[in-house]
């Protein structure tokens, strides 16, 4: 092949050269080429190698079918492998690389691989290695050596440097597709008052347009197109989007599109994303994507030169570039003909046409008489020669089903044309599907019960004014279906052209030997398809999956169809009965980085910060990650680490005082004349009878009897309740309780709120916390008397009113500070000026956990969802006299067997030892299997000076009491043995908390 | 009374950021002391409520549902079936509000659980629908309509003001949810204002 650049015509901007580097070496284009069309003008051939056998490619098609010019761009942390680059816009200083060749495309030592390409037919690894005798571990060698010598590109290992983003639109209409049927649906449909997008996957709008020559009515094509567009563009209701893919449509009208932004651009814009994904709803969807042209599987119809023949005419008229310096064009329907006349009016001499059929269209026929281009009736191309180009092609002639060699032809292009099949992906997508058309030879759109509606080459209509015609029709049923005032639709039927296709699939001659290609892409021949139908893949989904056929990046374009008909020629049967397989969204390749959009790197997901954030972390402290929030982990001093400083911290506390930020418990506000009846509901002990000004610890449950959640509920009126959760279940218990009231009790006059937000809470523990209140609490009388153990008060600090509970969740004489959460920081100011001069410290979640495994507080650990109150040891604070959620299922034999997992606390025989949360606690007679129970929390309890822990185990503490369990961690290993105790380990009796 | 403190204190820095030859695409501004204020009623006394909240704001209508209405006195929004907001609303207001018997519904003070984050300009609607996966088309999201839906997994509410967007964020989340809308502004350009 030695393409060339045309003294004149195409779309490109002539006055404007940008320079590109292809595998090293120096090009220069123009604004309005694509790489492909550039590397064509420069007279490159080779651009890649085959996947498997190392063969040369060059560029086949010029739009998202292409399967040879796969190569990578970019470089370094932007390299972007198996990209085609006949759809990448061409911009100065572009740097792309062809791919899976050593030392370069044009010269690589891989190509070895095609001299045993007999040894390496279709599913050659599914048996060569994978046999009685060898099994996996055979395959597990080889399996190294296979992959490194096939596939494509190596994406690059860096962190992706370039931003993306997902934006939500809605409309009336969308458009998929900007060609002739495409414009005109969204004429139609912005006409008729409809908000209407229309996406287009090629950098300009117009499809087809763009190279056809073929008139619109009395007008020519391009102008056709101009005006179209520029309506469209003026219109205030329409939305054109080029370099915009549909990929994908969805249920309820939801389309997936995919906006390259900035991949065109030589210096994008910083702030400019690099990919867009468009989430549109529409009301309609027109599905205007067009056709794609086929191959046909002669010999060698890989090698550079052989082109699909729309794809050499669009070169020539849209490039201004030949593919080719001689051509030959082979086809079995009437638009090679249109291919043939565009080349000879491009100026590249057209050798032959080679029809399959024994006629031609009349108008076409005389035209190309009149430009001087021979055509061969009956003909069909048998092999093309050459080594890394095409330099001359053997025709055959065609005598009923059987071809007979006959001569050469010289040439350096072979333009080929094997039917249309239309683009049937989107409307699959909706669950359409694809009915073969005998008369078309071509997959057809089916029936789609949703408003998607296929216009244009994509419903098979192939005459340019038929598909406008079909795209008018589409645009006024979408507008009628929305109640606005529209032509009757007409629909033009399939078809177009003046003499029927007699499809050519497959070129086979006896004692050719040449590969005849299905899927360039995945290097399949039609000897894999025959061989895979004789060893017994006879379904079309079978086939796909045994040889590969249509899978990848290519998505069955190109070769699908071909393969059908020759597994449907194997096996003797219409093709129509052996059908297609299923197309799948993305219709081309969608980058991860579009899926994330600003959901990566700090934005992965939200972060929650509680109100004393920056405060705490002006003092050192060392966050941590507690769901969404961020938390104080532990506040070092003079190059703590977490052990030193958060056992210092809880000493301080059961010695003195501490604070510490709650903020991130769940509160709910739960109101109204009935909320105390609901609470009985809904806690497994009562809060009807709960005075004002009191607090009481509850535990919920769910249906089926295992523990949902436990907080606190403060009564602060009569039809006024303040509900903390867990920080892990916050949402959850919300949630819970706005299902409940909205369906099952309706009638009960009560309004839940989440109110965690606005309140910000501190706890002050320890034995000198109330002197820490008493300096800075304002309106409270915080004595024993005044204020006893789960009481509630409200008052006043640094010049906020505050709400406060004698709570404790450390064992220790503790309040828990609430106040609204624009003061904050105030209050934390406050009590730490009060708390500091007395030793008091600030605690974080290491501490604060520390602090209640101490206690044997059960936390989200413990309420794992499969705990129930008996397993827990709550089982006296379930309400006998009233029904609760939770009270029947709780009852269930199967909870009450003696031998469930029960709460303990284990300590480590060896009082040395350290223990670790995971570990399977199993008899020492048999540390082995699931066990005997599981450790849920640990803690080094600075208390006891040793490591203790939280547990559960079979049967509980009356089964181990005195005995000795093994807690094996085969994760870590090790095993230490533990003694089996109660789950309270500092002030069982609770004196502390009354203090 | 005690000085409050923003989630977004330090964040905010007023100017003019990313390139917009011709102005700022969005401007934004944090909204302190509007609310809200929650009133909830029950199934029998919903228009009654509403009524009322309307009186207290001055407006000449009642809100319908995630619709809210501006009287001289402050805004009501309906943004639940039976849960109005009031925002930028007086003391007086507020107070009365409030002061509301158990047999007729039930009062809350969220003052201090949102950010309101007032987003401006031309480009306004194509930021939020970076996020927001709602129709903002003057059609669908009238001046005056109010939503409760999800940007970035964080539930926010919506309304929009006419001349611009609140948007109200939880308090926690406001830092977050800001940085994410100042980096996806950066491209439209867009001003802080003080």
């Amino acid at each position: 092949m030695s393409g060339w650049r045309l003294d004149e015509g195409g779309l490109i901007d002539r006055s404007r050269t940008i320079g590109f580097g292809f595998d090293g070496r120096r090009y220069q284009g123009h604004p309005g080429d694509t790489l492909a069309s550039a590397l064509l003008a420069a007279g490159v051939g080779i651009v890649g190698r085959s996947f498997k056998y190392h063969r040369p490619r060059g560029v086949m098609s010029a739009g998202v079918e292409e399967a040879g010019a796969l190569v990578t761009v970019g470089a370094g942390a932007r390299r972007d492998p198996n990209v085609r680059a006949t759809a990448v816009e061409l911009f100065d200083g572009l740097e792309a690389h062809g791919q899976h060749a050593w030392p370069s495309v044009r010269f690589d030592l891989g190509a070895i691989a095609g001299l045993f390409s007999r040894f390496i037919p279709a599913g050659f690894y599914y048996k060569t290695f994978m046999g009685p005798g060898r099994g996996t571990g055979a395959w597990m060698l080889y399996e190294r050596a296979i992959r490194r010598s096939a596939g494509m590109g190596a994406a690059s290992r860096e962190p992706d440097p370039d931003t993306y983003e997902t934006t939500h639109a809605h409309c009336d209409v969308l458009v998929a597709g900007s060609g002739p049927a495409g414009l005109e649906a969204a004429l139609a449909a912005a006409e008729a008052g409809l908000r209407v997008i229309v996406a287009e996957q090629d950098f300009a709008l117009g499809g087809a347009l763009l190279w056809e020559s073929e008139p619109v009515g009395e007008n020519s094509p391009a102008d056709w197109r101009s005006a179209r567009v520029e309506a469209l563009q003026r219109s205030d209701r329409v939305t054109c989007l080029p370099r915009t893919t549909v990929f994908g449509l969805y249920d309820g009208g939801v389309a997936g599109m995919l906006e390259r932004v900035t991949d065109h651009l030589a210096e994008p814009w910083p702030d400019l994303p690099r990919h867009r994904l468009w989430i549109v709803r529409a009301k309609q969807t027109i599905v205007a994507t067009g056709a794609l042209e086929r191959t046909i599987a002669f010999g060698n119809n890989d090698r550079p030169g052989v082109m699909l023949a729309d794809a050499a005419r669009s070169y020539a008229r849209r490039f201004g570039v030949a593919a080719g310096r001689r051509a030959v064009v082979a086809t079995d329907n009437d638009s090679g003909y249109r291919a043939a006349i565009d080349l000879a009016r491009a100026g590249i001499e057209v050798a032959a046409l080679l029809d399959s059929r024994e006629r031609s269209p009349e108008g076409p026929a005389a035209e190309l008489k009149r430009i001087g281009i021979p055509v061969r009736h009956g003909t069909v191309p048998v092999q093309a020669a050459g080594r890394a180009a095409v330099r001359r092609l053997r025709v055959g002639r065609r005598t009923g089903r059987q071809v007979r060699a006959a001569d050469w032809i010289e040439c350096d292009l072979v333009a080929v044309s094997g039917g249309w099949s239309p683009v049937v992906h989107l409307a699959s997508h909706r669950g359409s599907r694809p009915v073969y058309d005998d008369s078309l030879a071509a997959f057809m759109p089916g029936p789609i019960d949703e408003p998607v509606h296929v216009a244009g080459a994509a419903a098979g209509i192939w005459r340019v004014e038929d598909c406008v015609h079909s795209g008018r029709a589409a645009g006024n049923i979408a507008a009628r279906a929305l109640g606005r005032s529209a032509p009757e639709p007409e629909l033009p039927s399939p078809g177009g052209w003046s003499l029927a296709i007699r499809p050519v699939w497959e070129v086979r001659v006896d004692g050719q030997g040449a590969k005849r290609f299905v899927d360039p892409q995945n290097d399949v021949t039609t000897a894999d398809i025959r061989l895979a139908h004789r060893e017994g893949f006879a379904s079309a989904e079978h086939l796909k999956r045994y040889t590969t056929l249509g899978m990848a990046a290519d998505q069955g374009k190109v070769g699908n169809v071909i393969g059908l008909a020759i597994l449907a020629e194997a096996a003797g049967r219409p093709i129509a009965e052996t059908g297609t397989t299923t197309f799948r969204p993305p219709y081309t390749p969608v980058t991860l980085g579009t899926l994330a959009g600003r959901g990566c790197g700090p934005h992965f997901r939200p972060t929650r910060r509680t109100p004393m954030d920056r405060w705490h972390r002006q003092r050192g402290a060392v966050m941590t990650d507690a769901g969404l929030w961020q938390r104080p982990w532990y506040y070092p001093r003079d190059g703590e680490d977490l052990a030193t400083a958060y056992v210092r911290e809880a000493r301080a506390v059961r010695g003195g005082v501490g604070l510490c930020d709650v903020s991130t418990l769940g509160k709910i506000a739960v109101q109204g004349p009935d909320a105390g009846a609901f609470l009985d509901r809904v806690y497994v002990n009562g809060f009807s009878g709960l005075a004002a000004g009191r607090a009481r610890y509850g535990v919920m449950l769910r249906d089926d009897g295992i523990v949902m959640d436990d907080g606190t509920v403060w009564r602060l009126a009569e039809t006024d309740f303040f509900v903390t959760t867990t920080t892990a279940n916050a949402a959850t218990v919300l949630a819970w309780l706005e299902e409940l009231l909205e369906t099952r009790w309706p009638e009960l006059r009560v309004c839940v709120t989440a109110v965690t937000e606005q309140w910000a809470g501190m706890a002050v523990a320890g034995p000198r916390a109330r002197d820490v209140l008493a300096a800075v609490i304002e309106e409270i009388d915080l004595s024993d008397a005044a204020f006893p153990f789960m009481a509630v008060r409200d008052g006043r600090v640094a010049g906020a009113p505050c709400r406060v509970a004698r709570l404790s969740f450390s064992g220790e004489l503790a309040y828990e500070v609430m106040v609204p959460a624009d003061h904050g920081e105030a209050m934390c100011a406050a009590l730490w000026r009060a708390a500091e001069p007395v030793g008091g410290v600030l605690y974080g979640l290491e501490a604060l956990g520390a602090l209640r495994i101490e206690k044997g507080h059960v936390a989200g650990q413990e309420l794992d969802g499969r705990t129930t109150l008996d397993d827990l040891g709550l089982g006296g604070m379930a309400s006998s006299s009233k029904p609760f959620i939770g009270d029947v299922l709780r009852k269930r034999p199967e909870f009450a067997r003696p031998d469930r997992q029960r709460l303990v606390g284990i300590v480590p025989v060896d009082r040395a030892r350290t223990l670790h949360a995971g570990a399977i606690l199993c008899a020492p007679e048999k540390v082995a299997g699931h066990g005997e129970g599981w450790v849920s929390s640990v803690t080094f309890s600075p208390e006891l000076g040793h490591w203790i822990g939280l547990a559960l185990i079979s049967g509980g503490l009356e089964a181990w009491r005195d005995r000795i369990a093994v807690a094996a961690d085969p994760v870590r290993g090790s095993d230490v043995e533990v003694e089996i105790v109660a789950p309270r380990f500092v002030d069982p009796e609770g004196s502390r908390l009354h203090g | 009374m005690a000085e409050r403190d923003s989630a977004l204190d330090g964040h905010l820095q007023p100017g003019r950021y990313g390139e917009a030859a011709d102005g700022p695409g969005v401007v934004f501004a944090e909204i302190r002391d509007i609310g809200p204020w929650q009133v909830a009623a029950w199934p029998q006394t919903l228009a009654a409520v509403a009524v009322r909240l309307a009186a207290l704001t001055g407006a000449e209508t009642v809100p319908g549902p995630l619709q809210a209405v501006a009287g001289p006195n402050g805004t009501v929004a309906r943004i639940r079936p039976l849960v109005f907001w009031l925002t930028h609303a007086g003391e007086a207001a507020v107070t009365q509000a409030m002061d509301i018997d158990a047999e007729t519904g039930s009062a809350l003070d969220l003052s201090h659980s949102r950010t309101v984050i007032r987003i401006e300009g031309p480009r306004a609607r194509d930021l939020l629908n970076r996020g927001l996966p709602l129709d903002l088309s003057p059609d669908a999201f009238p001046a005056g309509a109010f939503a409760a839906t999800a940007l970035h997994q964080v539930g926010v509410h919506l309304h929009n003001r006419g001349s611009g967007y609140d948007l109200f964020v939880p308090r926690g989340f406001a830092l977050s949810i800001w940085e994410l809308l100042r980096e996806t502004a950066a491209q439209f350009g867009y001003e802080v204002r003080a």
